[in-house]
C-alpha cells in the first residue's frame, strides 16, 4: 500500500469515525461569545494546539509510536492507555476518544487486519484498556509505514481541520477565513512536531484550566450540536 | 528548610483519633478545637514562618487507617517568596478501607519570582473517601502583582485499590504562556479544583446536578465524573476568599453526604431493613433515605446562596 495515500485516506475529516461530531469544548466557548469571529478563531485554535494538544493528544501519539518502534509488549500499550485515561478528566472528552479509537480500528480492520490494532481493539471491548484515538491513529500509521514527520503533522492537521470546520458551522466564519487559518497555522504545525520529541516529560497532560471547565460546561449546555 | 508533617489516624470505638503524628519547624500540627468535640478527628497544620521561602521543602504523609474520618485545615493562605531555585512540597496520603479524609487548604498564594513544584501522591483504598481540594491565586493580586511568579507546577495523582485513577497535571509559566488568557485563566485571577473520590461518588453527581444549576458573575465553574467513582469541579474566579467559601462549602456538602451514606450502609450491612423489619419499616426506611437527599440538597442550595450573597455584601462595601 502507498503510505501518502493510506494517510490521506485515514486523516480525511469524511473518514467515517464520526469525528465532526464532536468540538471538545469549542461549542461552548462559541455559545459563550468568546470565540465569535475570525479572528477569535485563529487565537483559539493557535493556543489549542500549541498549549493544549501538543502536550496531550499528540504527546500520547509521540508516547504510542516510541512504544510500536520498540516492539514492546501489549502491556506497555495499555499501561499508556490507562495513563491517558487519568488524564482526560472531562467525561465527554474521555468518551470521544474512545469512540472515535473503536471505530477508527473497526474500519482500518475491515481494510487489512493488523495485529497490534486488533489486540488494542479486543482489549478495549474486553474492557481491559479504555481506548483514545491518538493511540489507535498512531499504531496503525506505524503499522502502514507513514514516517513519524508525516504522520505526526496529519495527526495534528486533524485537529486544526476539526476546529476551522466547527467554526464555519458555528460562529460562523466563513469557509475562506478557515481555509486562510489552515494554511497560516502550517508553520505552527512544522514548529510543534519539530518540538515533540523534546518535550519535558513531566509536562505531559498539561491541563489548561479554563478550557477543560469549558469542556466540563458543555455536559450542561441547553442547546447542544456536538457531543462534546 | 526540610521540613515533614506525619499524621496517623485511627477508629477507636466511635471516634476517630490521632495515634502517631510528628511535625518539625516551622510547622506544628495540633487539635482543631476540642479533639472530643465530634466522633471525627478534625487536626490544623499551622506554620511559624511567614511562607514557604527558597530551597524549602515539606513532606506531609497522611494515613488514616479502617474507618478513621480525619478533616484536616490550614491556617491561611500558603505564601509562596520570592526565590532562585524554588521550593516544594510532597503529599502522600494512603486512605485504608471505609475511611474518610477531607483536606481543603487556603489558596497558594505565589509572590513575584516564586518557584514551587508540588506532587501529591494519593492511594485510596477499599470504599474509602476521598474530599480534596486546591486553590492557586495569580499572586498579591491587590499589589497589581499578578502572574509574576516564575514557575508553579502541581502534580496529583489518585490511585483507586493501586490502579491509577486520576492524573491533573498543571503546570503554569507565566513567562512562556499567556496565563490570563484563553484556555488558561481567561481574565480571572483564580482557579479551583475539588475532588471526590468515592463509593458514593455517582449518587453525589445526581445531588450536584440538582444543587449547582446556576451561573454565576464572579465564578465560572464545571463539573463532571472524571473518572469511575470520583467527580472532579474545577472553577476560576476573581476573589480567592469566594473561592475558598465556595470550595469548603462544597467539601462539607461532600462529606455530610458520605456521613449520611455510611450509616444508612451500616444500617442496611446490619440487616435492619432486609430481614428483620416487617414491610411498613422498610417503606419508612425509604422515606428516610429521600429526606436525607431532600435535607442536601435544600442545604447546598442555602450554603450557595449564602457563599453568592456574601460576595454581593461585600462587593457593596467596596
Amino acid at each position: 500500500m502507498n503510505p501518502l495515500l493510506t494517510l490521506l485516506q485515514i486523516n480525511d475529516s469524511v473518514f467515517p469515525i464520526g469525528s465532526f461530531t464532536h468540538s471538545y469544548g469549542l461549542e461552548t466557548y462559541i455559545h459563550k461569545g468568546i470565540v465569535h469571529d475570525s479572528k477569535s478563531t485563529e487565537a483559539y485554535a493557535e493556543k489549542m494546539l500549541r498549549y493544549n494538544f501538543f502536550y496531550n493528544d499528540a504527546a500520547f501519539f509521540h508516547e504510542t509510536w516510541k512504544i510500536c518502534e520498540k516492539k514492546a509488549l501489549k502491556q506497555k500499550l495499555i499501561e499508556l492507555d490507562n495513563f491517558i485515561t487519568s488524564l482526560k478528566s472531562p467525561y465527554e472528552i474521555r468518551d470521544a476518544s474512545k469512540k472515535l479509537a473503536v471505530r477508527f480500528l473497526k474500519v482500518v480492520e475491515s481494510f487489512q487486519s493488523i495485529r497490534r490494532c486488533k489486540a488494542y481493539l479486543e482489549a478495549i471491548q474486553a474492557g481491559e484498556a479504555h481506548g483514545h484515538y491518538a493511540m489507535a491513529f498512531a499504531m496503525y500509521a506505524h503499522a502502514q509505514n507513514i514516517n513519524l514527520d508525516d504522520a505526526l503533522s496529519a495527526f495534528y492537521y486533524n485537529s486544526l481541520n476539526g476546529i476551522v470546520t466547527n467554526c464555519a458551522k458555528l460562529v460562523p466564519i466563513s469557509q475562506m477565513d478557515g481555509q486562510k487559518i489552515l494554511f497560516k497555522l502550517q508553520p505552527l504545525i512544522r514548529e510543534l512536531v519539530d518540538k515533540q520529541a523534546d518535550m519535558d516529560p513531566d509536562m505531559i497532560g498539561n491541563c489548561c484550566v479554563a478550557q477543560d471547565i469549558r469542556c466540563m460546561q458543555h455536559e450542561k449546555l441547553y442547546t447542544r450540536i456536538y457531543i462534546s | 528548610m526540610d521540613s515533614i508533617i506525619k499524621i496517623n489516624v485511627e477508629r477507636d470505638g466511635r471516634q476517630s483519633r490521632l495515634k502517631e503524628s510528628y511535625h518539625n519547624a516551622p510547622y506544628k500540627l495540633t487539635h482543631y478545637g476540642s479533639p472530643r468535640a465530634q466522633d471525627h478527628l478534625e487536626m490544623i497544620i499551622m506554620s511559624a514562618s511567614p511562607g514557604i521561602m527558597d530551597k524549602d521543602s515539606l513532606v506531609i504523609d497522611v494515613h488514616v487507617k479502617e474507618n478513621a474520618h480525619l478533616k484536616l485545615f490550614t491556617q491561611s493562605f500558603n505564601k509562596l517568596h520570592p526565590m532562585k531555585e524554588g521550593a516544594s512540597q510532597e503529599t502522600k496520603v494512603l486512605l485504608d478501607k471505609d475511611s474518610v479524609f477531607n483536606y481543603v487548604p487556603h489558596p497558594v498564594t505565589p509572590f513575584k519570582d516564586s518557584i514551587f513544584k508540588t506532587v501529591n501522591t494519593i492511594h485510596v483504598n477499599d470504599g474509602a473517601t476521598l474530599i480534596w481540594g486546591d486553590i492557586i491565586s495569580a499572586g498579591r493580586v491587590h499589589r497589581d502583582e499578578v502572574f509574576a511568579f516564575r514557575k508553579l507546577h502541581s502534580i496529583t495523582r489518585i490511585y483507586q485499590d493501586g490502579k491509577l485513577l486520576v492524573t491533573d497535571n498543571q503546570c503554569l509559566l507565566p513567562q512562556e504562556q499567556p496565563v490570563s488568557d484563553l484556555l488558561f485563566f481567561e481574565g480571572y485571577t483564580h482557579q479551583a479544583t475539588l475532588i471526590y473520590c468515592g463509593p458514593f461518588a455517582k449518587l453525589m453527581k445526581g445531588e450536584m446536578d440538582e444543587i449547582l444549576t446556576m451561573e454565576y458573575e464572579d465564578v465560572s465553574f464545571g463539573f463532571t465524573e472524571c473518572a469511575e467513582n470520583t467527580l472532579l469541579l474545577r472553577a476560576v474566579g476573581t476573589d480567592g476568599e469566594l473561592l475558598y467559601n465556595f470550595l469548603t462549602m462544597l467539601a462539607q456538602m461532600c462529606w455530610v453526604f458520605t456521613q449520611d451514606q455510611l450509616v444508612t450502609k451500616a444500617e442496611e450491612t446490619a440487616g435492619i431493613v432486609a430481614e428483620t423489619a416487617p414491610k411498613e419499616t422498610a417503606s419508612k426506611m425509604v422515606d428516610a433515605k429521600e429526606a436525607v437527599k431532600k435535607k442536601t440538597i435544600a442545604k447546598g442550595k442555602k450554603a450557595v446562596k449564602k457563599t453568592v450573597e456574601q460576595r454581593t455584601v461585600s462587593k457593596k462595601a467596596v
